[in-house]
């Protein structure tokens, strides 16, 4: 039995550029079709706050949410038709024929929909963004606008996606929130390829369902197998007698979240992208 | 032998398609794979193509594992299913985007069989109807040149005139390097095509032998002689007399009738398989 598992059975570059050539090819004009929808939308909802938010309209805060409320609900959409060729059988038989492996064919709709959508949207955002903060900071210059109170009201920054959140405690969320976007991302990719049909809505469930049972888990069996009075905080803190002055807490080294920390917000992705890699090896249609 | 199945057993939840099937294909042939409808044969089909796995038992195909589906193997093994599915793009460009992949693909042979089947190459797939998609497809299929051409129901959706031109392409189309297995419920579509006949029926090979050797032992006839009728395997009477099959003892050449062969065997298949017995 002829075991071709060299180099060239599992990754080539030159097969994997003609499978992204046949994918781009096939979705070109969904795709094309998709980043002047994602431009209108996002116009005529930043388009809206501007006319009715009187006085400091697209705040750095306002922006944020824009921006990751769109991520997540358009990239997770999305990421959960990116295998979408098992929906119907005769698609998946032609998808699985395609002379290419399935690591080719995992990391096809992984540039596709984890990569090049985010730097499609991003890009559009800004598209659409840019040129609406500079409508909202002449019309604060021009219009004189004041707070209640009087004060000037100052000109509006950009949101800046890797600068962090505006306010300075919540900085470091920004990263969190793009790296747990990266995650549940994936997720939808893998249910793309678990689930025949309805993979998006059948993800959503799934996921809240596996945070439901995660939560439940900590708490039952965390919480319980503590000492009398303390309590979890976050992941690696347990403290006692929060809120009064006499509070204590007990917090993992700083090694092992050193090490603990980057394993969960990195490794989920790998985790999922991996697990859809063998789902897609296994599929049979 | 390009595909060797050993102890095949295959089910469907609870569903048993096969258990213990074995069948060899060997090259330069062209297989006609008979049987009602869900019998099994698009089953074993996409077992031999790697897109169901055997739930015990091995398939050797041109010395892959087709559960593997490697690159390599799906180069040389190419399905044509009963169901279709083509993208909504121009033909020409489908074409160029999808032959690439495939190392041996000849665009002057798909134009040829495309231009055999009057195909019009200038449209969009979306916009084709079945009968003109399933003839797009044949004609890549052959064109990818691949070692073994595995296709369940091809006739379906073809039109008289291009069932007739199918068995012209396809009878042009096997060597003595390449396989094709044709798998259909409509018989009388492979007359003059297949050069072995293969009939399955609840998982099981009911009949399998050449051509040649049904020419040999058997004798397809009209007579309304009723002691001839007496002594066929199998009889079916209409107006123009009793249309028979017999055991042919003088070496007499006769036009096999497919469809009538296929229901002796449904009806008679051990009798039958006993005049083959050496």
């Amino acid at each position: 039995m002829k075991d071709r598992s060299a180099v060239n059975q599992t990754f080539s570059m030159d097969r994997w550029a003609k499978l992204m050539t046949l994918h781009w090819s096939v979705n070109r004009k969904r795709y094309l079709l998709a980043i002047p929808a994602m431009l209108g939308l996002l116009l005529v909802w930043e388009g809206f706050i501007v006319i009715e938010n009187t006085f400091q309209p697209l705040d750095e805060g306002f922006q944020s949410l824009t921006y990751y409320v769109g991520l997540y609900t358009v990239g997770c959409l999305y990421a959960s038709t990116i295998f979408g060729e098992f929906d119907i059988k005769a698609q998946g038989i032609v998808w699985l024929a395609i002379p290419a492996s399935s690591l080719e064919k995992m990391l096809c709709g992984l540039v596709y929909s984890a990569i090049t959508f985010f730097v499609v949207y991003t890009l559009a955002f800004y598209l659409v963004d840019i040129p609406m903060i500079r409508v909202v900071n002449g019309l604060i210059k021009n219009g004189h606008r004041t707070w209640a109170e009087g004060q000037p009201i100052d000109p509006v920054p950009v949101f800046h996606v890797f600068n962090g959140m505006p306010n300075d405690y919540l900085r470091h969320l920004s990263s969190l929130y793009l790296l747990f976007y990266f995650a549940l991302q994936s997720a939808f990719a893998l249910g793309s390829v678990y689930f025949k049909r309805y993979a998006f809505i059948k993800t959503g469930v799934a996921v809240a369902i596996a945070l439901i049972c995660f939560m439940t888990l900590q708490q039952r069996l965390i919480e319980q197998t503590l000492p009398q009075g303390w309590h979890r905080q976050f992941f690696y803190d347990w403290i006692i007698d929060g809120g009064t002055l006499h509070v204590r807490a007990v917090r993992l080294s700083p090694l092992l979240g050193a090490i603990l920390g980057p394993m969960l917000l990195y490794g989920i992705p790998v985790i999922f992208w991996t697990a859809t890699y063998f789902r897609i090896k296994e599929k049979e249609v | 032998m390009m595909v060797t199945i050993r102890d095949l057993h295959f089910a469907y939840r609870r569903r048993t398609v096969f258990s213990g099937l074995n069948l060899d294909l060997a090259p330069g042939h062209i297989y006609g794979l008979l049987g009602r409808n869900g019998t099994g044969k698009s089953t074993l089909l996409r077992n031999l193509g790697g897109f169901l796995f055997p739930r015990q038992g091995t398939i050797d195909v041109l010395g892959y594992l087709p559960r593997k589906r490697q690159p390599d193997f799906l180069q040389r093994v190419f399905l044509l299913p009963e169901e279709l599915f083509l993208p909504p793009l121009p033909v020409r460009r489908w074409v160029r985007v999808q032959a690439v992949f495939y190392p041996r693909f000849s665009q002057e042979q798909f134009d040829k069989a495309a231009a055999g089947f009057s195909l019009p190459l200038e449209g969009r797939l979306d916009e084709m109807s079945y009968g003109q998609q399933k003839k797009i497809l044949i004609c890549f299929a052959l064109a990818t040149n691949a070692d073994l051409l595995l296709m369940d129901e091809p006739t379906n959706g073809l039109d008289i005139v291009s069932k007739s031109q199918f068995r012209k392409v396809m009878a042009g189309a096997v060597d003595a390097n390449n396989c094709i297995v044709i798998s259909t419920h409509q018989v009388k579509d492979l007359e003059n095509l297949i050069d072995r006949v293969t009939i399955i029926d609840e998982g099981r090979i009911l009949f399998d032998q050449t051509v040649d050797a049904i020419s040999r032992t058997l004798l397809f006839r009209l007579s309304h002689d009723p002691q001839e009728t007496a002594a066929a395997i199998y009889s079916e009477s209409s107006f123009r007399g009793n249309s028979l099959i017999l055991p042919n003892h003088t070496g007499e050449e006769s036009a096999q009738d497919l469809e009538m062969l296929y229901k002796a065997v449904m009806l008679k298949g051990a009798q039958l398989n006993l005049l083959f017995k050496p």
